[in-house]
């Protein structure tokens, strides 16, 4: 019997498969593999959530104490199909299959179009392994996977050299939290026993826990250091920008929807154990507040509109990852599966955008676009309004009320910081839409542009839908974990709420007045343009260092190894090599005295006598 | 005579192949010197066999083993003897110490 | 029908191979190759119809067991001739060079090159059901008077001819301590049956010092035969100068019967607690220095074959390692994935040797140019050898290292730690000649269908069982590593 998830697994496996090895040659049928797929995928996580059986049952890969079933030490391929799994499965495969659909029309130009599509297949699977992922162990292979495939994405143009780089940089800066995140799931399975998410939430619920204090807190930060290389939190936020190197749509689901929100899912998955200890809990949400609050600041003075929402993105999922410290962690899912569908809108609108204006993607040379793409605009224009949650009508105002109510709650500091990201979040988006939709065109290829063609249109206009309704309770509750929908009942909901309404104004109003009508930028402010010049500093340190290594180690060579070996490290495995090599001189003789002497050791070493 | 008398006489037969392998340079002579060691193996066999006696009889296992053992020495000393005329064809010795192309 | 037909089966192919080319000379050598591939591969599908039950009970049944782990090796023992012939195929115009008289089809030739792995196969198939000591010893030696033959097969070179000798003399002396240790194993038991003595032996409390003294010099001979210190010496001389076939095949198939038949000889001493107390330490010495000569003599190698005996020397004492864990069924999966990752190897060797006329580690620049795919098999190759995840070779020896650190023994896992480490350096040497060192010239490196087939299968095994272990683990069943029937356990005398 075939059970759904692991097909639901298998199948975009096999579809990479399919199109990297025989459909290579044809862009057309590897892209029309690739959509059919997803939207088979799409299919699938409908039926299961809808109640088709999800039991999946695990996969034993390998055991300690190999082939001896009484030691119960195995690393297994489990699969965890609950209602988390399962809405985050939907959100994955609705945004997976649209960009699909959306990429029909913008990669038809491309030459590469089955690398293109075996990335966006091997992308799904590795996601959906993070997923559906019973244990940590398991989702650590799926981790490095999804790692992999958004370093191919991002690098899909990689004859540029700019998205070579930043395809490297993504790939790097995620290894050094992917250490952190392994050293953690060594240190959980050291004290534990145990990675599988059930059996630890067992352990946890019996109390007495094998690790206490400070050896807790580093397990749970080093757990969060995946969370913050794959999502993008400072101090490791500095990829997610320069990962906009790759194509819009892989923008659309890798860096904004879906693998940047793996992070934040795993943080989910494991908010038991972050709930244990308050020290951890307490610096995820400082990193996720600073994250958002830094990532606004930065957003107002960019001018690539991809730049402007991919530090929109790392913004909200600071929002989450507070949240998630916040021991909110209900509140943050709700905002990552709103946030899904909104920003991939965005992402989406951008990319029609772009495509329209023949990749152009400076907004300063846009303007009066929403008389020539009037779908677009008016989609872009939802889209704006629910990343800066206008009240009532749209989903992100839900999610966000949710957070900051928690915030209001846990802590006051962290509740203004994330009011103030609100209100300039509501600039910079509004600047965003003023700059490039409103006013008149600044270029030839803006003047120029016309209305996106119909698949794109058909996927934006899906997407705005999901971006209104996500929040509406008929809808998410439909879908959500038991729970999961805020309640706003609490006493000071009013004020959280009047708050978040006066920011938003205050946002819109200042931005709207500064910009209408400009040509081009009034503000000027380097430090933000150049990323409060974190990247530069990361530049400086690793040449220092690597200079610091490299001098070191020439120093080391120079005076030590040298000294007593014949030059540099190659020197020592040498020196071990030829004393090994003269112990084996060729000699035959040499070979019978020492199987003699061999002999004669046995049989002296065994004697009774 | 009793058995351990017959142990020691292989022994000595046994110790005098391994020392001959040892000390010995020309390859022939080591040659025989494994012969030697068979040698003392089937002895060794034949005393167990003969001083074993299972119902009045000597052992009849260890004593297949001993003509099993001479055959498979012949073989071997067929091959072996071909092995090493081949070498002295192409390299004119049988001493070890011209067998140096393979080392390190 | 039952198991031992097998064998007469694969002797009398050999034999008719052997008679028709002496009486009607083929033109084309690659025939005979073809026809032994093609019957082996029916005796390994044979295999899956076997009736072990079906063996004769008083004749053949005392001598010969058809258990998993005796099946399991056969099949091992199939496939691998089975791949060495096809190695041959491919190897033949560098043995013709090197055989006087086989470049002309009338005087000499290669013929025997394919039909002598055919009678190995048999002895190592006869080796790995033997359970008596005397057929145990017959069985050996038609393996390795086969091998004579074999590693001095190129007689126009020096090189062959030297590890002939080599492998000669001190295969012979392994011989005679084989023989030597069986007289006193009888003499103290007066058993030479495999079963008796996994009966008998765990309780013995007299004749110890010469059980002890027989055992010991069996350990002796068959550690030399598996290539474990200080008996590992023959193994970087003979695998470079003999040609590339037979090095895999001594590579490959001598040394996996061998450690069967080391494990099952082993098993009843280490169940003597007399004997055991002694033995282990010895054994786990034995496989440390075997670990710590293998991998650090690894490191200053320059030729790929040479790399590889050290390699072959480095798992053996992983092989050890594992038998002292005393867990059969891993050491059966270390020896398939082994078989894998060494003959995939062996066949790139090949493949550069014949093209660029060397095998060096310098015949490999470029390679990852020259022929990606090839490069890659390689890549996978040397990634299951050094023991990277997903591969066949990591779940062996972490299958090994967790069974010592299970039955704690801390010091060898201390010295097996590193030495795996330091596997992952000359392994990687292998890549970085690939993929970063400047070929002499950049031609396609053409590899024919037949090997292309090989290799893709080769790759895919080390792939499959590194992802899905349990494959190989459903054929082996878990089965005791001493068949004891029934019958021989009431009947066996004590002495």
């Amino acid at each position: 019997m075939v059970q759904l998830p692991w097909l639901l697994l298998l199948l975009p496996l096999a579809t990479a498969a399919l199109i990297h090895f025989a459909l290579g040659g044809s862009g057309r049928l590897a892209a029309w593999t690739g959509t059919a797929s997803a939207f088979g995928m799409l299919g699938l996580s409908v039926s299961l959530l809808v109640g088709a059986t999800a039991e999946a049952s695990p996969f034993v890969w390998l055991e300690t104490g190999m082939f001896h079933p009484d030691l119960e030490q195995a690393i297994t391929l489990s699969l965890k199909t609950d209602r988390l799994a399962l809405s985050m499965m939907l959100v994955v495969t609705i945004v997976g299959a649209l960009v699909h659909l959306f990429s029909l029309t913008y990669m038809a130009e491309d030459k590469a179009r089955p690398r293109y599509y075996a990335g966006l297949s091997l992308f799904l699977f590795s996601m959906t392994g993070i997923v559906l992922a019973g244990n940590l162990f398991m989702m650590f292979i799926f981790w490095e996977l999804v790692g992999l495939s958004s370093y191919l994405l991002i690098g899909h143009w990689f004859t540029k050299k700019s998205a070579a780089e930043a395809s490297k940089k993504a790939f790097l800066t995620n290894r050094i939290g992917d250490f952190g995140f392994l050293v953690g799931i060594l240190l959980i399975w050291g004290a534990f026993g145990t990675v599988d998410f059930n059996a630890l939430e067992r352990r946890v619920d019996l109390g007495n826990l094998p690790l206490t204090g400070g050896l807790l807190t580093a397990g749970i930060l080093c757990l969060f250091a995946g969370a913050v290389g794959k999502s993008a939190q400072f101090p490791l936020h500095v990829w997610l920008p320069d990962a906009m190197e790759g194509p819009t749509p892989v923008s659309a689901l890798i860096h904004a929807a879906t693998m940047v929100a793996a992070g934040v899912y795993m943080l989910v998955r494991i908010s038991f154990l972050i709930a244990l200890d308050p020290t951890a809990a307490m610096t995820i949400a400082w990193i996720g507040g600073g994250t958002a609050l830094l990532a606004a600041l930065l957003a107002t003075q960019q001018d690539d509109i991809k730049r402007v929402l991919a530090y929109s993105t790392l913004s909200q999922l600071g929002y989450m990852v507070m949240a998630v410290g916040l021991l909110a962690s209900q509140a943050a899912y709700f905002h990552l599966f709103t946030h899904a569908f909104f920003k991939a809108l965005l992402f989406l609108g951008a990319g029609a955008v772009i495509y329209c204006c023949h990749h152009e993607q400076n907004i300063w040379k846009m303007g009066g676009l929403a008389k020539r793409m009037p779908l677009t605009f008016a989609t872009f224009a939802i889209g704006t309004a629910c990343l800066i949650a206008v009240p009532y009508v749209t989903s992100g105002f839900y999610s966000k009320e949710a957070i900051l109510d928690s915030a209001y709650a846990a802590s006051r500091p962290l509740f203004w910081i994330a009011a103030f990201v609100a209100l300039l979040t509501a600039f910079y988006m509004t600047r965003l839409v003023v700059v490039a939709f409103l006013g008149k065109a600044r270029s030839q290829y803006a003047r120029d542009a016309v209305e996106a063609p119909t698949p794109m249109a058909f996927a934006l206009t899906c997407l705005t839908l999901l971006s209104i309704v996500g929040g509406f309770r008929f809808f998410a509750e439909a879908i959500l974990p038991r729970g999961f929908y805020p309640t706003f009942d609490s006493p000071h909901h009013n004020f959280v709420m009047a708050v978040s309404i006066i920011c938003l104004l205050a946002g819109v109003v200042a931005s709207f007045l500064l910009y209408r009508g400009r040509e081009k930028d009034p503000l000027h402010i380097t430090p933000l343009r150049r990323g409060l010049y974190i990247d530069d500093l990361y530049t400086g340190l690793i040449r220092l260092f690597q200079d610091g290594a490299a001098a070191v180690a020439a120093a080391f060579d120079r005076h030590i190894l040298n000294g007593f070996f014949l030059g540099g490290t190659a020197a020592l495995t040498q020196a071990v090599g030829s004393v090994f090599r003269r112990m084996q001189p060729g000699s035959l003789h040499f070979y019978l005295v020492l199987a003699a002497l061999g002999i004669m050791l046995l049989i002296w070493a065994t004697s009774t006598v | 005579m009793t058995l351990e008398h017959y142990l020691i006489a292989a022994g000595i037969l046994f110790c005098t192949g391994l020392f001959g392998m040892i000390v010995r340079r020309n390859i022939l002579v080591i040659f025989m010197c494994l012969e030697l060691i068979l040698a003392s193996a089937t002895l060794t066999l034949v005393a167990f066999s003969r001083f074993r006696l299972t119902s009045g009889l000597p052992d009849i296992d260890a004593q297949m083993l001993v003509f099993f053992v001479i055959t498979v020495a012949a073989a071997e000393v067929a091959v072996g003897l071909a092995i090493i005329v081949s070498l002295y064809r192409s390299t004119q010795s049988v001493h070890m110490e011209d067998l140096h192309t393979l080392k390190g | 029908m039952s198991p031992h037909y097998l064998e007469i089966f694969v002797i009398g192919l050999a034999l008719t191979l052997l008679m028709a080319d002496a009486f009607f000379p083929a033109r084309e050598k690659r025939v005979i190759a073809w026809i032994g591939a093609s019957g082996l591969a029916i005796v390994f599908g044979l295999l899956f119809v076997v009736d072990p039950a079906a063996l004769p009970p008083d004749t053949i049944a005392p001598y010969y067991s058809a258990d998993p782990h005796a099946l399991f090796f056969k099949g091992l023992a199939l496939i691998a001739t089975i791949f060495v012939l096809l190695l041959g195929c491919d190897f033949m115009p560098v043995l013709r060079r090197g055989i006087n008289g086989a470049d002309n089809d009338r005087k000499g030739g290669v013929a025997e090159s394919f039909i002598l792995p055919l009678f190995a196969c048999a002895g190592m198939m006869w080796m790995a059901s033997a359970t008596d000591l005397i057929f145990l010893f017959l069985s050996l030696e038609l393996v390795t008077i086969s091998f004579y033959v074999l590693v001095a097969s190129m007689r126009r070179q020096v090189g062959s001819l030297e590890a002939g000798v080599k492998y000669l003399l001190l295969g012979a002396l392994s011989t005679g301590m084989l023989v030597y240790g069986i007289t006193w194993v009888f003499g103290a038991t007066g058993m030479t049956k495999m079963s008796q003595l996994a009966v008998a032996v765990p309780g013995m409390t007299d004749n110890i010092a010469a059980l002890t003294f027989g055992s010991m010099l069996v350990l002796a001979a068959l550690a030399f035969k598996v290539g474990l210190f200080p008996f590992h010496s023959w193994i970087p001389d003979v695998y470079q100068g003999a040609p590339t076939p037979v090095t895999a095949f001594l590579a490959v198939a001598s040394k996996a019967a061998a450690v069967l038949v080391l494990a099952r000889f082993l098993d009843p001493f280490l169940n003597n607690p007399e004997i055991a107390a002694k033995l282990i330490p010895v054994l786990g010495v034995i496989s440390g220095a075997t670990l710590l000569f293998g991998n650090l003599g690894a490191l200053g190698q320059y030729n790929f074959k040479r790399l590889m005996a050290y390699s072959s020397i480095a798992h053996a004492g992983f092989l050890l390692l594992g038998i002292l864990g005393r867990d059969f069924t891993l050491v059966s999966f270390y020896l398939g994935a082994y078989v894998c990752m060494t003959l995939a190897a062996f066949f790139a060797i090949s493949i550069v040797r014949r093209s660029v006329g060397r095998d060096d580690l310098s015949a490999f620049n470029g390679l990852a140019r020259r022929n990606p795919a090839l490069a890659f098999t390689l890549v996978v190759s040397a990634a299951s050898l050094a023991g990277v995840p997903l591969t066949a070779g990591f779940i062996g020896k972490f299958g090994v290292l967790m069974g010592a650190v299970n039955a704690g023994y801390w010091p060898l896992v201390a010295v097996a730690v590193p030495a795996a480490a330091v596997g992952f350096y000359y392994y990687f040497k292998i890549v970085r000649h690939m993929f970063w060192e400047k070929p002499d010239d950049l031609e396609p490196l053409p590899v024919g269908r037949l090997s292309t087939t090989a290799l893709a299968l080769l790759t895919a095994g080390t792939l499959v069982l590194g992802f899905y272990p349990r494959l190989l683990e459903r054929a082996i069943q878990d089965a005791p590593i001493v068949p004891i029937p029934a019958a021989t356990a009431n009947t066996a005398d004590t002495p």
